[in-house]
């Protein structure tokens, strides 16, 4: 009988030297710690390209967009746009409660009512009761899948779904028909997200798109543009 | 059956495909541009994607034909396809990730052009090796004939095969699809001419001080011609010490060259007025041609707002002028002379030009009978400079020995390119300059962003059509300084052979 639980002993040691039983860790933990580290960031630079499909914004159709967030309302977001295949930046400048547009060529100029608000306020993007932090944890069928490299720096990387309004409510010019899938590269240092990147049905049309968003800068110096007094 | 034919035809094609890729941009810039991150306000950042080729295309073509004397035809020809090949997948990869941007894009397109610059002097020696007996003129012509031919058809090319290829790759398949056009040709003419290559000694070198100083002098120059705020100035900041050091060094090269080239092309021919003039002549042309093949699609697409293959089609008519003005150069050249002949062509081209600086942003909608206006001005300014092609290049000739040939035409080709280069360079900066200076800051007070976007296009299409109609005077002018060039230059006497 000794013998058989030494045996059995040595079997689980053997095991679990080779990690073979190492339990994953833990996605929804994983998930609700980088909410609460996004939820204390103040400052945050971002880019964002659409890798698949079509999305519109305003009518125009968009390629890329870089933001910088000086929570907790300012930011200044160029997204790049086309016009047929002429590309062009559209800036919009959120400060001061103020909405501003930069049209090439032209000088920063004031938006203010409907228009104003229809423009997607980056700055509630990270807003830590309507934004990525409230809306992080949230997700489903969430899992772990792996633990990475990212820029030289440890990350989790876990992918989970979102409801089409939850998407929406982040960034209302995405429209989705059904659940966007979401990877996100979860730094194990800090629990700040690096990367992050969403497939699902949010193009024109209901039809299949991808954006893969960048997020750096957090806490650093930001530089929103201000409007001539 | 002789294969000599074959053998032409192969080297002729995988020319003639290098130099559709010079202009093949022109209708595919906003794209391709668009691709790496350029957008309309910094347009000028996409002046390098045409320019880059052309100073790869200036680079290569004086050094490759000496040494492909010694290395032999085939290995350097191939090499030179290799290395267009090459830079075509570069460019074709532009925009996939993100450390292949501009750079990245513009040194695909510079390695195109050495490669494809390299195929001009290698095509004209290979038609002088084959052809020694009085054809050698009209293979060389074949040559030439199929170099010019690429580079006007190019912008149409490049908006047609785009446009077929608009659900695989867009404008990257124009660049894929070289691969397999070059690898033709390699197979081709490996197979059909390793005869032709045997024993040639392999003992010398690319001249690679002659290749640094003009690699470097060009660089020198579409640096200082680059409009780095054109919403300022019309030229770059350091455009005087970029000047100076272009100057220095282009100098140096072609102080180099005519010493090196001395055995080559008789100390008559470098000091004689008519070749003198005659190189100076093609570099004014070169300049005029290339407003037409470059600015033509660039006024269709951003003032009268047509597509991409409709703005490359508006050079239809155009094209359909040079051959018929060439062959028409060629009919009248010999009843009255070169002279005569290659000064109507540009008398004819101006004339064409200053009618174009008049044209509206509805001109595509005005007729003269079933016909276009616009149409019928290109068609004559196409006219026009085919006039001059023949006369120009036979007056070139018949101050040369038959043997000196392939090198004239090369020279020929090479002033042109040359002044495509410079003048591309120059024009662009003075229209991007001019066009900050029209459309000023305008103030739009529009109710709706789109409506706001809709208004400034009709004003940046108004500043454009107003930058581009000042650009087609001074093509004209160029048509006119190269008018008088030839009269105080070139031959009256009617066309002859090599002497």
């Amino acid at each position: 009988m000794t013998r058989v639980l030494a045996l059995a002993m040595l079997a689980m040691l053997a095991l679990v030297a080779c990690g073979g039983n190492a339990p994953p860790p833990d996605a929804g933990k994983i998930l609700s710690d980088s909410a609460n580290a996004m939820a204390n960031v103040l400052t945050v630079g971002a880019t964002l390209k659409l890798t698949k499909g079509v999305v519109s914004i305003k009518g125009f159709v968009l390629v890329s967009a870089r933001t910088a967030v000086r929570m907790p309302t300012d930011s200044d977001t160029v997204y790049t746009v086309k016009q047929q295949d002429v590309s062009f930046a559209l800036e919009i400048v959120m400060a001061g409660g103020h909405v501003y547009e930069h049209i090439p060529f032209t000088p920063l100029r004031e938006v203010t009512g409907a228009e104003a608000r229809a423009f997607p306020d980056m700055a509630r993007l990270f807003d830590a009761t309507t934004g990525l932090p409230a809306i992080i944890p949230a997700g489903t069928s969430t899992k772990y899948v792996a633990s990475e490299q990212l820029d030289g720096k440890q990350v989790d990387h876990v992918s989970t779904q979102y409801t089409p309004e939850q998407v929406h409510s982040l960034l209302a010019y995405l429209n989705s028909s059904g659940p966007v899938t979401a990877n996100l590269w979860i730094r194990s240092s800090d629990h700040l997200i690096p990367k992050a990147v969403l497939d699902g049905a949010f193009g024109d049309g209901g039809k299949d798109a991808a954006v893969e968003v960048d997020i750096t800068n957090f806490n650093g110096t930001v530089s929103i543009t201000s409007p001539a007094p | 059956m002789s294969r000599r034919p074959l053998f032409l035809g192969l080297a002729g094609a995988g020319l003639f495909v290098a130099a559709l890729d010079a202009y093949v941009v022109v209708t595919l810039l906003p794209a391709m541009s668009g691709d790496v991150g350029i957008t309309i306000e910094n347009f000028e950042q996409a002046t390098p994607i045409v320019t880059g080729f052309l100073a790869g295309y200036v680079v290569a073509m004086p050094l490759l034909g000496a040494y492909s004397d010694a290395r032999g035809r085939i290995p350097v020809y191939v090499a030179c396809l290799a290395a267009f090949a090459l830079g075509s997948v570069v460019t074709a990869t532009a925009g996939l990730w993100s450390f292949a941007q501009l750079p990245w894009l513009v040194g695909g397109r510079f390695l195109q052009g050495l490669g494809g610059g390299g195929l001009v002097p290698l095509s004209l020696a290979i038609a002088a090796d084959l052809y020694r007996d009085r054809s050698r003129a009209v293979a060389l012509g074949s040559v030439a004939g199929l170099q010019e031919a690429g580079s006007v058809l190019g912008p149409i090319y490049g908006a047609t095969v785009t446009a077929a290829a608009a659900g695989l790759a867009g404008w990257r398949f124009v660049f894929w699809l070289n691969i397999p056009l070059s690898l033709l040709c390699a197979a081709g003419l490996l197979a059909a001419g390793r005869r032709q290559d045997a024993g040639v000694p392999a003992t010398s070198a690319i001249d690679w001080l002659s290749a640094l100083l003009l690699g470097l002098g060009l660089g020198a120059l579409v640096f200082a011609l680059y409009p780095d705020d054109p919403e300022h100035r019309a030229v770059n900041a350091l455009f005087v010490p970029g000047g100076v050091v272009a100057v220095v060094l282009l100098g140096a090269y072609a102080w180099r060259q005519v010493r090196r080239l001395e055995p080559l092309i008789p100390r008559d021919l470098l000091r004689s007025p008519a070749f003198l003039g005659a190189t100076a002549a093609n570099v004014l042309i070169g300049a005029a041609l290339i407003v037409t093949l470059v600015d033509v699609p660039f006024v269709g697409r951003l003032v009268f707002n047509l597509e991409a293959l409709d703005s490359g089609l508006l050079l239809t008519q155009f094209l359909i002028g040079v051959p018929i003005g060439a062959v028409a150069g060629g009919l009248i050249a010999s009843r009255i002379g070169n002279r005569i002949t290659a000064i109507a062509g540009m008398a004819v081209s101006a004339a064409a030009f200053l009618q174009m600086s008049s044209w509206t942003a509805n001109e595509l909608d005005l007729h003269a009978g079933p016909l276009r206006q616009a149409d019928l001005g290109l068609a004559v300014c196409g006219l026009g400079f085919g006039l001059v092609i023949a006369p120009l290049t036979a007056g070139v000739l018949a101050l040369t020995r038959g043997q000196s040939h392939g090198l004239a035409t090369s020279l020929v080709v090479l002033a042109r390119t040359m002044g495509m280069l410079v003048g591309l360079s120059t024009l662009t900066a003075f229209g991007l300059y001019r066009f900050h200076q029209i459309l000023g800051t305008p103030v739009l007070n529009d109710t709706d962003l789109r409506e706001r976007v809709k208004h400034l296009e009709r004003l940046v299409a108004a500043a454009f059509l107003q930058e581009y109609r000042e650009i087609f005077v001074i093509a004209a002018a160029l048509c006119v300084a190269a008018l008088l060039v030839i009269a105080l230059s070139l031959r009256p006497a009617r066309t002859s052979g090599g002497t």
